[in-house]
């Protein structure tokens, strides 16, 4: 635990000095435990249901880092982050009960269910940002592009793809907190 | 989306906030400076403001509101960092208001009975309780800003800590122009107006830091 936690933090210091591969690294690493997390929460909330929920939390990580001092542990800084966004996220869910139907898989069929780590919050929220950021964010995670494969593609110079990319986080954020819950 | 696919596009961005020091420093500084010409030209430094700062019982005035200010700065930037709800104590806060409330008790031992009323009352106290306040704004406000960028998951106590926070380093600056120099009006006025300021700051607080 202390190890793991003491990587955590060698890689989040990469990330902050600006390197985008330790950054994805730490993001890839934390993801199973804070999934745990949000789970264990909100057991019969269902697990795509969940996966927004962890997405939420990825957002807010993100959008936070700064907050993040290198001479603190990384954990209760994650966790802090993590409860307070599960909180809001599932309070804001248990005003309309969401049954899913996974609830029922079991006994309607054994069908595989959807892939676990799909969830649809935020590819709905995407869609709501102007054409061209939404179009930047869905080329860089979906298709995988690199920045500059995306300004190409775009006409855009690399530091203006930037700029809209980290715009278009922000704006997810709010959006995110207005129309999904 | 899938989770692997956000953190792809997370990762590409590079481009790192400002650290809630900086962003509190570039908003406050400035607050500060405007709150100081508005004491300078609009009402004047007192005529004796040199003998006051070096006279006991009136620098007091200064000590208590600055270190009430920057004591609260530190717990309001403790409290921007999410974890910081669990890791911030108030009780400095606790020590600096029971050292204000020894200054009144120990003036209203040393202020004859006849003079007690005088002394409280003063000649400013409409000034104090507007001036005061006024001059808070734009320090209260760029403290709360600075705030909403960090990731405070106390919003209310971290409105709280910015209230007090700018409304003791105006009453700082509004102290050079004051010249009521008996604890039984500073320690009364000031912190009545204070108070006023960190309520209306909890409960913005308590709105606008959440996110």
């Amino acid at each position: 635990m202390a190890e793991q936690t003491e990587a955590w933090g060698q890689l989040l210091i990469a990330a902050n000095a600006g390197d985008a591969r330790a950054y994805a690294r730490f993001l890839q690493t934390v993801s199973p435990v804070l999934r745990g997390v949000v789970r264990a929460r909100g057991a019969g909330l269902g697990e795509a249901a969940c996966e927004d929920v962890l997405q939420e939390v990825l957002l807010a990580i993100h959008l936070k880092r700064h907050t993040w001092q290198p001479d603190a542990p990384v954990r209760p800084w994650l966790y802090a982050i993590t409860r307070y966004k599960v909180v809001d996220a599932f309070r804001a869910r248990g005003r309309k009960v969401d049954l899913p139907i996974e609830d029922f898989a079991e006994v309607l069929a054994a069908d595989a269910g959807p892939d676990p780590t799909e969830a649809a919050d935020m590819a709905k929220v995407i869609g709501m940002l102007d054409g061209r950021s939404a179009e930047i964010v869905r080329k860089i995670g979906l298709e995988g592009a690199s920045v500059a494969e995306t300004g190409q593609a775009l006409t855009m110079s690399d530091g203006a793809v930037r700029v809209a990319l980290h715009r278009a986080f922000k704006t997810l954020a709010i959006l995110r907190e207005r129309h999904v819950k | 989306m899938k989770t692997d696919d956000l953190i792809r596009a997370l990762a590409a961005d590079t481009l790192r906030p400002r650290p809630v020091m900086t962003t509190l420093m570039q908003g406050l500084i400035p607050s500060l400076a405007i709150a100081l010409a508005v004491v300078w030209f609009a009402f004047g430094f007192r005529a004796d403001l040199a003998t006051a700062l070096v006279t006991p019982v009136s620098a007091i005035r200064g000590v208590l509101t600055v270190v009430l200010g920057l004591v609260s700065m530190r717990i309001a930037l403790l409290l921007a960092r999410p974890e910081g709800r669990d890791t911030a104590r108030l009780w400095p806060l606790a020590v600096v208001g029971a050292a204000a409330l020894g200054m009144l008790a120990w003036a209203y031992v040393t202020t004859p009975a006849e003079a007690r009323q005088m002394a409280t009352v003063g000649k400013t106290i409409t000034v104090c309780l507007v001036a005061i306040p006024m001059l808070s704004i734009l320090p209260v406000a760029s403290v709360l800003y600075a705030l909403r960028q960090g990731a405070t998951t106390a919003p209310a106590r971290a409105g709280f800590v910015a209230g007090l926070a700018g409304s003791g380093l105006s009453a700082a600056i509004y102290a050079l122009h004051c010249t009521e120099d008996s604890p039984l009006f500073y320690v009364t006025w000031y912190g009545l107006a204070i108070m006023g300021v960190t309520l209306a700051s909890t409960l913005i607080g308590s709105r606008v830091l959440r996110w």
